[in-house]
């Protein structure tokens, strides 16, 4: 019974999505109404994930833990998750897509994050994560008079399914063979000699890739960010990403820490295969959602660099990573819900043509955000980078490094591609400029951070250099 | 143990009749009742040999909702009247020996599945198994218990899918006539009946 107060965040979470679910029922026409009681709940419940002890907790048999890690990831799913919602709103009222499930089903997905995030245990990962994909497979297809959100749905629903059932199949090899489904447990008795466990991780490598869409499991990034409706997109993008990586975390240095020698070499090489594939795959695009997807792969190899060190440092290099990916994205799909003229969005990457002479405000943030995804000093974007390659050298890595430094060449090419046809092109029929307050706000913050992450970068490092996993 | 026995040998000759009866039925309709009656049968099965919860479940579920659901199924897409389109004896032929090949197969592999259980070295007990009370009741006692996070979670789960099974498909049609029993109850003599005088050779005219 004590251990309930520990739960707080994710019991207010389950309950405001069974209230909201009732109101929204019974009152007519309450989309506005539950979309801002969502965005508070979830500020809400970021209260309640501050307010959590500092210390390192273990609850339900030990299947379930709250310590610095999860906090931290907690916040920044929730707090970004919010984000989402507040860039959406005006998408959805032009979409007709502004039904109360909307909302709802973020919330449910949140949930299942937070429950995957906080896991210590095969079965409650487990359910966590068919939580939360259960409700994007949904949401993928939200737009359900649109032909290629149906299909996307239905890809993503289709491949997820397969990539979860290497996920448990794995999860069965690692049970059967170590005698428990506890992480703790699993790591006692997991070791070199035990070779069937180390089959199962490999599946179950498989299948976190497939959900951080890493190469070679990242065949539905593409089409499902595009045929998505956008505000879905910018979700998929940002949110759970969080999750996934945070369980990639949890899993490589908790339960597997023993056989680091037999998994670091398969995180290098979907590392390196992403990178690669992100860098080349993207400078072909025309629409801009689908090179967001194969930016959001490069970036992801960049992030699992970090984490294929077995350091510490390289841990942390990889959260921080992650938090300025998020903001820079963050900014990135801003800009692309500003893409728009009589109530239709625009996704080509020509649509931008000559945005600087129109609105070179938009211009400008647009240039911010793009420069720091390319990584060029001193935004934001250089940083993340500069901890994760400094991680991967102090390891001894000197091959990820290089090839990742190669590839970080080749993507600032495709940014630089957009910033040209931004500045360099002749402008088009200008875009709309009443924009929504909450898109200026998230748009303005994230360029804002970007730009000034330098002068003070200890706030970020301060909090994560706290995260110790093992 | 002979009433045992006797119930045993009876439910088990109607699974394994109802299951030929399956297959060899020409009626769609009738192969699906003989499936009910399969898992039924099992489910008593089950239940002889003191698993209550899983007959209790195989019912629910298998006969529940997956025959049910074969029933709506071959009602609605109409198969019962192929029937009359009998089978080509070369096809017949052809189905029974790959068929035939698969049974073989399964029944070779449950040999070595239950020829390596009984030869296993060493088969231990859970020492914590408590054999004096039902199992749906040690079901229970874990599930409430130690596993309470899991079941809540499953809920949730089950939740969402049904919100996405409805956000999906649930269409709002128009120009259908509902009735409303409100408007019904408080209708009026005033407001429904009105009494006129017809002048002859006119009629009435009726509004609406």
């Amino acid at each position: 019974m004590q251990s309930i107060i520990y739960i707080f965040p994710e019991l207010f979470l389950s309950l405001s999505i069974m209230s909201l679910l009732m109101l929204g029922v019974f009152v007519k026409k309450s989309f506005k109404l539950i979309n801002m009681l969502t965005i508070l709940s979830l500020i809400f419940t970021i209260a309640l994930v501050i307010n959590q002890p500092d210390e390192i907790i273990k609850i339900f048999n030990n299947s379930y833990i709250i310590d610095k890690f999860s906090i931290f990831m907690k916040i920044l799913t929730l707090l970004f998750c919010s984000f989402v919602l507040i860039l959406s709103k005006d998408y959805l009222k032009n979409n007709n897509i502004d039904k109360i499930e909307y909302p709802i089903l973020i919330l449910a997905s949140t949930l299942g994050m937070l429950l995957m995030i906080s896991s210590y245990d095969l079965i409650v990962f487990y359910l966590g994560l068919e939580l939360q994909s259960l409700c994007l497979y949904i949401l993928a297809a939200f737009k359900r008079d649109d032909e290629r959100s149906t299909e996307s749905g239905l890809k993503y629903f289709v491949l997820s399914a397969l990539a979860s059932g290497l996920l448990l199949y794995g999860s069965s090899l690692i049970y059967g063979f170590t005698g428990s489904t506890n992480f703790e447990v699993i790591a006692e008795n997991l070791d070199e000699s035990n070779t069937a466990a180390i089959f199962g991780i490999v599946f179950i490598i498989v299948g976190l890739a497939f959900k951080v869409s890493a190469v070679p499991f990242h065949m539905w990034t593409p089409d499902v960010y595009e045929g998505s409706p956008t505000s879905v997109t910018s979700f998929f993008a940002l949110v759970p990403k969080v999750a996934a990586l945070a369980v990639f975390i949890r899993f490589m240095y908790v339960p597997f820490i023993n056989v680091i020698d037999h998994w670091q070499i398969i995180i290098v090489f979907l590392s390196v295969a992403s990178m690669i594939l992100g860098a080349f795959a993207a400078i072909g695009q025309n629409n801009i959602k689908r090179l967001m997807a194969y930016s959001s792969i490069g970036h992801m190899g960049y992030a699992l660099a970090g984490l294929a060190t077995g350091t510490n440092a390289g841990i942390q290099s990889t959260i921080i990573y992650l938090t300025i990916y998020l903001v820079m994205n963050l900014g990135a799909f801003g800009c692309i819900f500003m893409m728009k003229r009589e109530n239709v969005f625009y996704e080509n990457i020509n649509d931008l043509s000559g945005l600087s002479k129109n609105q070179p405000l938009l211009a400008l943030s647009f240039l911010i955000i793009l420069f720091s995804l390319a990584g060029i000093p001193p935004l934001a974007g250089f940083f993340a980078k500069f901890y994760v390659f400094m991680a991967v050298i102090e390891a001894k890595m000197y091959a990820l490094a290089i090839i990742g430094l190669l590839t970080t060449v080749v993507s600032a090419f495709y940014y630089l591609r957009v910033i040209k046809i931004i500045y360099f092109d002749k402008p088009k029929k200008p875009f709309e400029k009443n924009y929504d307050w909450g898109l200026k706000i998230s748009l303005i913050l994230s360029s804002i951070l970007i730009l000034i992450y330098f002068i003070y970068p200890s706030a970020l490092l301060d909090a994560i250099s706290a995260i110790i996993i093992y | 143990m002979l009433a045992h026995s006797l119930f045993f040998y009876f439910f088990s000759a109607i699974t394994v009749f109802s299951a030929i009866m399956v297959t060899i039925s020409r009626n769609t309709v009738n192969s699906v009742f003989f499936l009910i009656l399969v898992f039924v049968s099992v489910s008593i099965l089950f239940i002889m040999i003191g698993a209550e919860f899983l007959g209790m479940i195989m019912l629910i579920v298998y006969v529940g909702a997956v025959a049910v659901l074969f029933l709506f199924v071959v009602m609605m897409l109409n198969v019962t009247e192929q029937i009359t389109k009998r089978v080509s004896r070369k096809g017949l032929i052809n189905n029974i020996s790959i068929g035939s090949i698969v049974g073989v197969i399964i029944f070779l592999e449950l040999l070595v599945v239950i020829g390596g259980w009984k030869y296993k070295e060493s088969f231990t007990p859970l020492s914590s198994a408590n054999f004096d009370i039902s199992n749906t009741r040690a079901l229970g006692n874990i599930l409430y218990t130690d596993y309470i996070h899991l079941f809540q979670i499953s809920g949730m789960i089950l939740l969402v899918a049904m919100i996405g099974a409805i956000t999906l498909t649930f269409r709002k049609r128009e120009n259908v006539k509902r009735q409303s029993y409100f408007k019904q109850i408080t209708r009026e003599k005033q407001s429904a009946v009105s009494l006129v005088d017809v002048e002859r050779g006119k009629g009435v005219k009726l509004d609406d």
